[in-house]
């Protein structure tokens, strides 16, 4: 019997500053280790789990800095400017779209909004049919969501968890007939602080910083910290390892330059950066499809101010979600309020003493997000050589795109003027808002679709997905049914990246679902893959 | 209280509709700008150490000044002042030091572009030698115009209202809450036990 000892808090993270005192390191050296792991966010983070737990020796690699919990401040615009990749302003290349995510040990678990959602059947079913990836068909993933489920307290929010916001949603979705039910949440004793989105200083958020890190640490895994990984190695069509350099997280300055040897690389970057990591080691890509394919899921969000001060913000961020669209249009919404610093990223939030008026109303504010499925039509590529080279993000909604936001910004419009709103401010690169539901499409009618839909209305993304998709064909895509990269063994991915298609659902849960998977998959193949 | 605003917005902020042939030359303008590099043409060099601001030119902290002053009235409104309480332009500066080199470059465009868009309009006035007033004025019509116009000064709200409402200090007048788990001495639960699975 093996006795597992895990520390009650925190995780045992390797920091650049412990890479600059450690006097045996110095500016070059090298690590050898059977599984390497380029992110520890969900993917990165249960893959590390799964192969510690089965014995191998795994190293997780993380380009951000590592927050213990206790340092979290529940301040959303240090947070923004401190937790979040390029201090949340990563962006297209007309920079109208924002790309939010957790640039920190445990990636976007730790700022996400817990919300986890099960993808329907008919998304399976399609990634089997038209893709031929029967171990993914409805219900072959059963147990993996069952696990996820019971090692991430996944349930139903309880009726205390259900704020104003949420019971404005509630009433409106009520009286225009609509269906709405309690979000599902990883979270455990949430303590309704309605700080999600900064992290949460309670570790009552399931993130990975609380579940799968400290777990699989506990069966031996190493996390360095400050890590950027610049390449994959491989030689001879085998994965060997990875090249990486340690920054100091305030100055940027080089610490050192890592070369990892492994057996297997498993990438898990997220559906940005997996695929330029791939691009910059110039793996090959016969199907031309890495980088493309990026669904995003836009977002938008829709504000109703009341008469009354509903102090939406207060109480667990994600109350309830409508889910009449979901199958129909591809829509999902959210009621939620963040804190104040969250309102400048989602509309025009007017000017001058107009500014000052809309902010003081915050407490009499709801808010409804609507999440939008897309066309995965956008890119992702790196531009120049690997260590000085940039990324380039594509994506402008298509006139479908368009016309489906503009859609669900009407749904829930009149959800919050069914709610008794005065008014309703649209999200909109212009002035926009609404006073009656009378006058609602008329306003709607003037955020016209322009060039690409530039500047039209004011989307943002948190989940983007499919950069590298998954198939059995290498012509049409960049990962086997395996995981694995085709024409390079023991190169995996495990992330929202090797999504086949574009979902509606949020996808945290089924990430964690198909690294697992892939996971399984590694370990069936043992022999081929490790030598010990 | 609103401010006075009897005549179109455009109109008030003196900022025509760009025709065709305008746009053409504010494109091209912008794109020697960026090309040449914005840095040079803007006159960014390197701050002496007696100056609060160490990331963004004299040039730029001017029309970030004054765009705050424009955007945020705080006086007016008995808020903590935009500028001499709440360190606004000193935390835009911080969040300019960190951008990437693409994110800055632009950033510079956008600010040069904002400086001299009102010049035949002001007849050669830049923006940051606006009375507050005009220059709100200005703000707004370039809200209302071009969709480049719009993300641009969309843009810029973002973050000059991102780095004042962050503070603390301003969220009593929005009955806002702020960071409550230590205030309500919220336990630490930990990392969640290993599974047995």
């Amino acid at each position: 019997m093996r006795l597992i000892n895990m520390q009650r808090e925190g995780v045992p993270v390797t920091q650049a500053k412990d890479v600059a005192r450690d006097p045996t390191l110095g500016r070059n050296f090298s690590i050898q280790t059977d599984v390497v792991i380029v992110g520890s966010g969900a993917g990165g983070s249960t893959v590390a789990y799964e192969l510690a737990k089965a014995g191998k020796r795994v190293l997780i690699l993380e380009s951000g800095r590592y927050w213990p919990s206790a340092e979290f401040t529940e301040s959303l615009g240090d947070t923004l400017s401190t937790v979040y990749r390029d201090q949340a302003a990563q962006a297209n290349t007309t920079t109208d779209v924002l790309f939010l995510e957790g640039h920190c040990v445990g990636g976007s678990t730790v700022i996400g909004a817990c919300v986890m959602q099960r993808p329907p059947d008919e998304i399976f079913q399609r990634w089997s049919d038209e893709f031929g990836l029967k171990a993914l068909a409805p219900r072959s993933l059963d147990r993996f969501f069952l696990k996820t489920q019971e090692h991430l307290n996944i349930g139903l929010n309880e009726a205390h968890e259900i704020n104003t916001t949420a019971h404005k949603v509630i009433q409106g979705c009520e009286k225009m007939g609509y269906s709405w039910r309690p979000v599902t949440r990883n979270v455990k004793n949430c303590a309704l602080t309605g700080h999600c989105l900064a992290g949460c200083p309670s570790d009552r958020k399931m993130s990975a910083l609380v579940t799968h890190l400290p777990w699989a640490t506990a069966h031996g895994a190493r996390i360095f910290s400050d890590t950027e990984v610049t390449r994959v190695l491989m030689r001879g069509g085998r994965a060997t390892g990875v090249e990486a350099i340690i920054r100091d997280p305030d100055t940027g300055t080089l610490v050192s330059n890592v070369r990892v040897d492994a057996q297997v690389v498993v990438v898990a970057a997220g559906a940005i950066h997996s695929p330029l990591l791939l691009q910059r080691s110039q793996v090959p890509d016969r199907s031309g499809q890495l980088g493309k394919n990026m669904a995003i899921q836009p977002f938008t969000q829709v504000l109703g101010t009341f008469k009354e001060e509903l102090m939406g913000f207060q109480g667990a961020l994600v109350g309830v979600e409508v889910d009449q669209f979901l199958r129909s249009d591809g829509f999902t919404f959210y009621s939620a309020l963040a804190e104040p610093e969250q309102l400048m990223a989602v509309g025009e939030q007017e000017a001058g003493d107009e500014h000052i008026n809309f902010m003081k109303s915050f407490k009499h504010m709801a808010g409804l997000n609507a999440f939008a499925i897309d066309k995965g039509q956008g890119s992702v590529t790196w531009e120049g050589d690997h260590l000085t080279g940039r990324k380039v993000i594509r994506w402008s909604p298509s006139r479908e795109d368009f016309a489906r936001t503009a859609q669900a910004a009407s749904i829930a419009a009149r959800i919050m003027f069914s709610a008794g709103a005065e008014r309703v401010w649209l999200p909109s690169f212009e002035k926009l808002h609404a006073d009656s539901v009378f006058e609602l499409d008329e306003k709607m009618a003037r955020v016209s679709y322009g060039i690409n839909g530039i500047y039209s209305y004011r989307m943002n993304s948190f989940t983007p997905h499919g950069t590298c998709r998954m198939g059995l064909d290498s012509a049409d895509s960049v990962v086997s049914s395996d995981g694995e990269v085709h024409g390079v063994s023991g190169l995996y991915v495990a992330d929202a990246s090797i999504f086949p298609t574009p979902v509606s659902s949020t996808p945290q849960w089924t990430v964690h679902v198909l690294a697992q998977y892939v996971s399984e998959r590694i370990l069936a193949r043992d022999s081929s893959h490790f030598v010990s | 209280m609103t401010q006075k605003n009897d005549f179109p917005p455009a109109m008030l902020g003196g900022l025509e509709p760009l025709s065709r042939r305008s746009l053409l030359r504010l494109t091209a303008v912008s794109g020697v700008a960026l090309t040449t590099g914005c840095a040079r043409m803007f006159g960014r060099k390197e701050a002496p150490d007696a100056l609060q601001y160490v990331n963004m030119t004299e040039a730029e902290i001017r029309v970030v000044t004054k765009f705050t002053r424009a955007v945020l009235p705080t006086a007016r409104h008995g808020l903590p002042d935009c500028i001499d309480e709440i360190p606004t332009i000193k935390n835009v500066d911080t969040m300019v030091g960190n951008m990437a080199p693409t994110q800055r470059d632009l950033l510079a465009l956008g600010l040069w572009v904002y400086e001299y868009r009102p010049m035949a309009s002001f007849k050669f006035s830049r923006f940051s030698t606006l009375d507050d007033e005009r220059a709100h004025a200005y703000v707004v019509a370039m809200q209302e115009g071009a969709f480049f116009e719009r993300g641009l000064t969309t843009t810029l709200k973002a973050l000059v209202t991102l780095n004042y409402w962050r503070d603390s200090r301003t969220w009593d007048a929005l009955d806002y809450w702020g960071p409550v788990t230590e205030r309500w001495g919220v336990r630490r639960l930990g990392n969640a036990p290993l599974p047995l699975s």
